[in-house]
């Protein structure tokens, strides 16, 4: 407890100190700008101030984050007036491409506006620092929240018309976007967030054709030094550079929440992918469907072939028995002597047909002991390396005691090996069985029927077959499907 | 000789129970389900138990992990498992203690009441009783290994009922020679295999089964 409240602490002191890097750097940079333009240095100053109270009052770092993106903004505004209307810029520094101000403006409203929306996020839950800010307005109840969303657009729009000469045109434009990009925030957050990410990725691509011209420009012959960001002087190739740099980082970071905004976009890329999920199961469930119904065929005829007759034998003989018992009884003796062994024999058959529908070591111990009860079976040397601890759902298990019976009986066949290993293992979701014989190689999916039957047998459970094996041995085939391991009763 | 009898069926263990009975064995007890199978193993000590693999509560395999467990407590404690499937992995763990005392048939064998009670007269006397499924099994497996392929066809024959556990006396009377003859196959036997010759029946059989699993 105490451990975690230090680091609390700690990081709130990190943020502390970051903010006041940040700031310095801000600060150094942007005071000449402001300076030179004639810009007011108090309304930075201001909102810098009521974040800081802000964060101070929350003893929590929050508020730094829209403090700073607000005077990042507010900083971005005069630059923006330079480039339109600067004199330096009047001639050719952007070449052949005509942007005056509005690309830096545009900035200086992004960096606002989100400034703005987190700084009210924060403000709303902290009604006491809501009502230092902003009176009475905040923590008022929900119905008041679109005209407090309007008070920091209305002080914006008073302060940039105080404090400059740059009106006319913008001011209430800026206004006007801020309100309504408040309003959109407010009545509908997707909304705000797809047209953000769709201002980023924009932004970012207009920036970089920007910074390309630029390039272009000053590969052509450039008329003087730039002192942009006033005096501190930077050469042409830096701010160029500096240009494609935050071009591609808002592509970057536009692209990355791309997907976020637009869930949609995600579904059409795997839209294809389910239209091949939705075949596959198709056709694996044709098959499942076949596959059952011939199996019940199968048994339907082995019954009738088999037990049913028998037993039918055993009545005949018995009723014959006792007919024979007055006249001569040791005929009768022998015919149900025959009865005995006639139901034997049934029963042997009923036996070997249940092993075929599910044997019964795998209902009494699961797939990991069947698996090691079919090695002893084998007439093969099979050595088993199996770890499974738990049992599997009944289907995967029962798919998967035929898959690997059908893979020895493969190995006794056709490999010429005398000696095979089954391992099996499971983990992270998935069960991974292999089949390994050093016999003659050369086995092909394509041309037997068993490694395609297995193959069949599994895909009912999105279970993947591969087989590797070269001519002269050896033989590994492997078997991978999802599963869930519930642990042993 | 008093018998514990463990069987679910109600016909089958009534039928058991009459068939013991006009034997001449003693019905110590006769019960439904695992837990109660411990419980009169342990309490009641019998000269034998008789135990379906396939019991209450699971349904699965629960009559054969009573009885290894009951032979863990009491060992030796002799026990002749029935079953409708014989499995080598079941007849493996029964064999594990090498201690004698076992018997593992399917329940067909009892339609021949002689043989099955002269089976389970074998496992009350500590000897051991294999199903010949179980034994034919075992040679099919190690039909092409070095040693086992030297032996003639009537060796094999006397090896695979030595396997499940009978007498000299009995596998004479089976394949109808003389018990002089069974002796010499089986000394015969032993020798091909490299196995040390012993007069004990059980020690055989445990021999036999144990170079069959191995």
């Amino acid at each position: 407890m105490r451990a975690r409240d230090q680091r609390e602490r700690h990081r709130e002191l990190g943020w502390c100190l970051a903010l006041a890097i940040v700031l310095a750097l801000a600060a150094v940079s942007v005071y000449p700008v402001f300076a030179e333009a004639g810009q007011q240095w108090w309304l930075p100053v201001i909102v810098l101030a009521v974040g800081l109270l802000v964060a101070v009052k929350r003893r929590r770092a929050g508020a730094i984050l829209p403090s700073a993106l607000i005077l990042l903004g507010f900083c971005w505004l005069p630059l923006a007036r330079y480039y339109a209307f600067g004199p330096a810029y009047r001639y050719g520094w952007w070449g052949p491409v005509p942007v005056p101000g509005q690309l830096v403006l545009a900035e200086a409203y992004a960096f606002l506006l989100l400034g703005g929306w987190l700084a009210w996020r924060q403000l709303w839950r902290h009604p006491a620092a809501a009502r230092l800010v902003l009176g009475r307005t905040a923590g008022r109840s929900e119905a008041g929240q679109p005209w407090g969303l309007l008070l920091l657009p209305a002080v914006i729009a008073v302060a940039s018309l105080a404090t400059s000469d740059y009106s006319g045109f913008w001011a209430p434009l800026t206004v006007l976007l801020l309100a309504g990009s408040m309003l959109v925030i407010r009545r509908s957050p997707d909304l705000a967030a797809r047209m953000a990410v769709a201002g980023l990725i924009l932004l970012g691509l207009a920036g970089l054709a920007v910074a390309i011209g630029a390039q272009r420009a000053l590969r052509f012959g450039d008329p003087s030094g730039y002192p942009l960001l006033g005096a501190v002087i930077v050469s042409s190739e830096v701010m160029v550079g500096l240009a494609i740099g935050e071009a591609v980082g808002l592509l970057g970071l536009g692209c990355w929440l791309l997907p976020r905004a637009f869930p949609e976009i995600r579904s059409l890329a795997s839209a294809a992918e389910l239209t091949r999920r939705v075949q596959r199961l198709t056709e694996s469930r044709e098959v499942a469907v076949d596959t059952a119904a011939a199996e019940l065929r199968r048994l339907e005829r082995d019954l009738h072939d088999g037990a049913q007759a028998r037993l039918v034998a055993v009545g005949m003989s018995l009723r014959a028995a006792e007919r024979l018992i007055p006249t001569s009884p040791d005929a009768a003796l022998a015919l149900v002597a025959e009865a005995r062994e006639t139901s034997a024999r049934a029963l042997t058959e009923l036996r070997e047909l249940v092993r075929g529908v599910h044997p019964p070591v795998l209902a009494d111990r699961g797939l990991a002991d069947a698996i090691r009860a079919l090695a002893l079976d084998c007439p093969l040397t099979i050595e088993t390396d199996i770890d499974v601890p738990g049992r599997l759902p009944a289907p995967v298990e029962t798919a998967c005691y035929f898959a690997v019976a059908e893979l020895l009986t493969n190995v006794a066949k056709h490999s010429g090996s005398a000696v095979a290993r089954v391992s099996a293992e499971h983990a992270g979701g998935l069960l991974r069985i292999a089949v390994t014989d050093f016999g003659l190689g050369g086995a092909d999916p394509v041309r037997g029927t068993g490694l395609a039957g297995v193959e069949r047998r599994l895909a009912a459970f999105d279970g993947v077959v591969a087989v590797n094996s070269p001519v002269g041995g050896p033989t590994i085939v492997a078997i991978e499907l999802p599963a869930v391991l519930s642990p042993c009763a | 000789m008093r018998i514990v009898l463990a069987e679910d069926q109600f016909l089958l263990r009534d039928g058991l129970a009459r068939l013991l009975e006009a034997h001449g064995f003693e019905i110590t007890a006769a019960v439904d389900s695992a837990p109660g199978l411990l419980r009169a193993l342990l309490d009641r000590q019998p000269d034998v138990a008789i135990v379906d693999v396939r019991l209450p509560p699971t349904f699965t395999d629960d009559g054969l992990r009573v009885a290894i467990e009951a032979r863990r407590e009491v060992p030796g404690l002799p026990v002749l498992v029935l079953s409708q499937y014989v499995e080598q992995l079941y007849a493996r763990e029964l064999l594990a203690d090498q201690r004698g005392g076992v018997g593992y048939l399917l329940k067909d064998r009892v339609f021949n009441d002689d043989q099955f009670v002269d089976a389970v007269r074998t496992v009350a006397a500590g000897g051991t009783v294999m199903d010949a499924e179980v034994v034919s099994k075992l040679l099919g497996r190690r039909a092409r290994d070095e040693p086992l392929a030297r032996l003639s066809a009537r060796e094999r024959e006397v090896l695979a009922l030595m396997a499940e556990g009978r007498s000299n006396s009995a596998i004479a009377q089976r394949l109808f020679v003389t018990e002089k003859a069974v002796s010499k196959h089986s000394t015969s036997i032993f020798t091909k295999l490299d196995l040390a010759p012993s007069d004990d029946d059980n020690r055989r059989v445990l021999a036999v089964l144990a170079y069959l699993n191995g």
